[in-house]
């Protein structure tokens, strides 16, 4: 009798998570079909895998210059994922270490920027800019990748490096490491889980992110991904440009989808572990 | 040597400070001085390029409340905040709690959920714009289909629809990252609490609402104060999708500042709406932290 309870609460389960997943997955789904279809096939994209062809991706590659904005993408997510370690994970050290005023101030120094909106400050921020004499290239944005991302980096590193025992400390020091040493060759790699999750919460953030490269970046040819995209916008309201667009957009969303499918305990505990560590 | 004996700790000493120091100047530099800036720069007729600006005074914040950009850019971004905040966290808690049954096939619903949230904002913004679109847009063509008459769809044009039509996109986006966030507390329960209460006799919802919910109150409390922050920068679709239209149905706070600085080269005024927004935004946060914190220890 119970068994048969518990088998028709699961069905009922079911019939709910399989509706709802039909409805998030039908706007993708008709999209990623369509990107299938040649170019002239103007038919109704709600029939779904009428045909199989490469067109699409073909045009959609040439006018988004794909290799040199995926080049352009790789290189400043990558590198500023690479800084975004290093400095945030050394800020969260006394953040986490020490028990002090300053080092309270601090952490929520960093918290408090989370409110802040870019919008609000890209144009202060460009006459920093301009006083700094930093030049607009296509790696101009990784200073604002960087920046924005402390506040979430400090706040996981410093949480995750309660965890790491003072012992293990103490007995470093007592052999004579200094506290360069102790932090790159005892904490540091003792935090590998927050650095995994820092590196997909921020790169899946920065590797999406339109805004800062839209405004520092002018030319073509230094266009991330994202930008790439705001060439289509005149694009969406014309029924003959579809295909194209929908190939697009699922060249622009397939290095991500392709590294989620491979990694996806990582991504599921990368950003379950920021919360939950607060 | 001499100065070692005044820290209470010899091997945590305030010598550690300096590894914030790379940090610290960046995001000052970047992040915390250019707020600063905002405060000078909203009393100016600054343009955003040319630095030869005259002081103005109160003159910005008089123009924004006479044209009454502050009477529709912050109900909209109140009403988006609240919304967002309601729907994406009822529906990813939900979700949460059914994908926490011990049922089959977990992986791939789960999977499903947090697609959307892989996808740039500017990649949604082009998908939903064709599901939108009316005539042959993918609900237009669903409706017809059913029998309803597409042709009259068009929600994105609609001075009462528009601004939902946004945040329904947001919704969909957002669910993911908050679901798992609530999946991951769940996990966190005790299983002897959860036999306690089945020997006590709770069916499923008492269950819910009487022991997992109160139990994960400091997650709730992590997702709510995320999804404000996210409302209340409200931008990417009003920016692809409707551009604040029809009319100034879907303006919100960020997309004026923007549009101001941008679009009319109008920074000082762009600054005086940031200062605004600034201090809703403050006010916001500390409310909602002392509310939830409250809440918590309730509980």
């Amino acid at each position: 009798m119970k068994n048969k309870k518990i088998k028709a609460g699961n069905l009922i389960i079911h019939i709910i998570l399989i509706l709802y997943s039909i409805i998030t997955l039908a706007p993708l789904i008709t999209v990623f079909s369509s990107s299938f279809r040649t170019i002239k096939n103007q038919a109704s994209p709600l029939i779904l895998f009428m045909e199989f062809s490469m067109e699409s991706y073909k045009a959609a590659f040439t006018k988004m210059a794909f290799p040199v904005v995926f080049m352009n993408s790789f290189l400043t997510t990558a590198g500023s994922l690479v800084v975004i370690v290093i400095i945030g994970a050394a800020a969260a050290y006394p953040i986490g270490r020490l028990q002090t005023k300053l080092s309270k101030f601090l952490y929520y120094f960093f918290i408090a920027g989370l409110v802040i909106p870019a919008q609000m400050v890209i144009i202060p921020v460009a006459q920093m800019f301009n006083s700094l004499n930093i030049p607009y290239t296509r790696f101009t944005p990784m200073f604002m990748f960087i920046t924005c991302s402390m506040p979430f980096t400090t706040f996981l590193y410093a949480g995750f490096m309660k965890g790491v025992p003072v012992e293990i400390e103490e007995a470093a020091y007592m052999d004579g490491a200094n506290l360069f040493k102790r932090f790159t060759q005892i904490v540091f790699p003792l935090l590998k889980p927050a650095t995994v999750a820092v590196v997909i919460t921020q790169g899946i953030w920065i590797w999406n992110d339109y805004f800062f490269p839209m405004v520092f970046i002018t030319k073509s040819r230094q266009f991330s991904l994202p930008v790439a995209m705001i060439q289509f916008l005149g694009d969406r309201e014309n029924p003959a440009q579809w295909n194209v667009l929908f190939a697009s957009c699922f060249l622009c969303a397939l290095p991500l989808i392709t590294l989620f499918l491979i990694f996806q305990k990582q991504f599921i505990g990368g950003i379950a572990a920021g919360a939950v560590k607060g | 040597m001499k100065k070692k004996k005044k820290h209470k700790s010899l091997v945590m000493t305030n010598k550690m400070f300096w590894f914030a120091v790379p940090a610290f100047l960046m995001y000052f530099t970047f992040w915390i001085f250019p707020v600063f800036q905002l405060f000078r720069y909203s009393i100016t007729n600054f343009n955003g390029i040319n630095r030869n600006y005259d002081m103005v005074g109160f003159k910005n914040y008089i123009t924004l409340y006479k044209e009454g950009t502050l009477f529709h850019a912050i109900p909209n971004t109140i009403i988006y905040a609240v919304v967002l905040v309601a729907v994406s966290n009822i529906i990813a808690l939900a979700l949460a709690l059914l994908l926490n049954a011990n049922i089959k096939g977990k992986g791939i619903y789960r999977t499903a959920a947090y697609l959307p949230t892989l996808f740039s904002a500017i990649v949604i913004g082009f998908i939903w714009s064709y599901v939108y679109m009316p005539g042959n847009g993918m609900i237009a063509t669903i409706m017809d289909s059913l029998g309803m008459d597409g042709s009259k769809f068009n929600i994105l044009a609609g001075f009462k629809s528009a601004l939902y039509a946004i945040i329904a996109v947001d919704i969909w986006k957002c669910i993911g990252t908050t679901m798992i966030i609530y999946l991951a507390g769940l996990q966190t329960i005790d299983s002897s609490l959860i036999e306690a209460g089945k020997i006590d006799g709770c069916n499923g919802w008492q269950m819910i609402r009487l022991i997992k919910v109160p139990l994960i109150s400091a997650t709730i409390t992590i997702n709510v104060i995320l999804s404000v922050i996210n409302g209340l920068k409200a931008y990417d679709y009003v920016f692809i999708m409707t551009n604040g239209g029809p009319g100034k149905a879907t303006n919100t706070l960020m997309y004026s500042v923007y549009k101001l600085a941008f679009t009319e080269q109008l920074m000082g005024k762009s600054a005086a709406l940031s200062v605004v927004a600034f201090i809703l935004i403050i006010a916001v946060t500390i409310c909602m932290l002392i509310f939830m914190n409250k809440r918590e220890v309730e509980m």
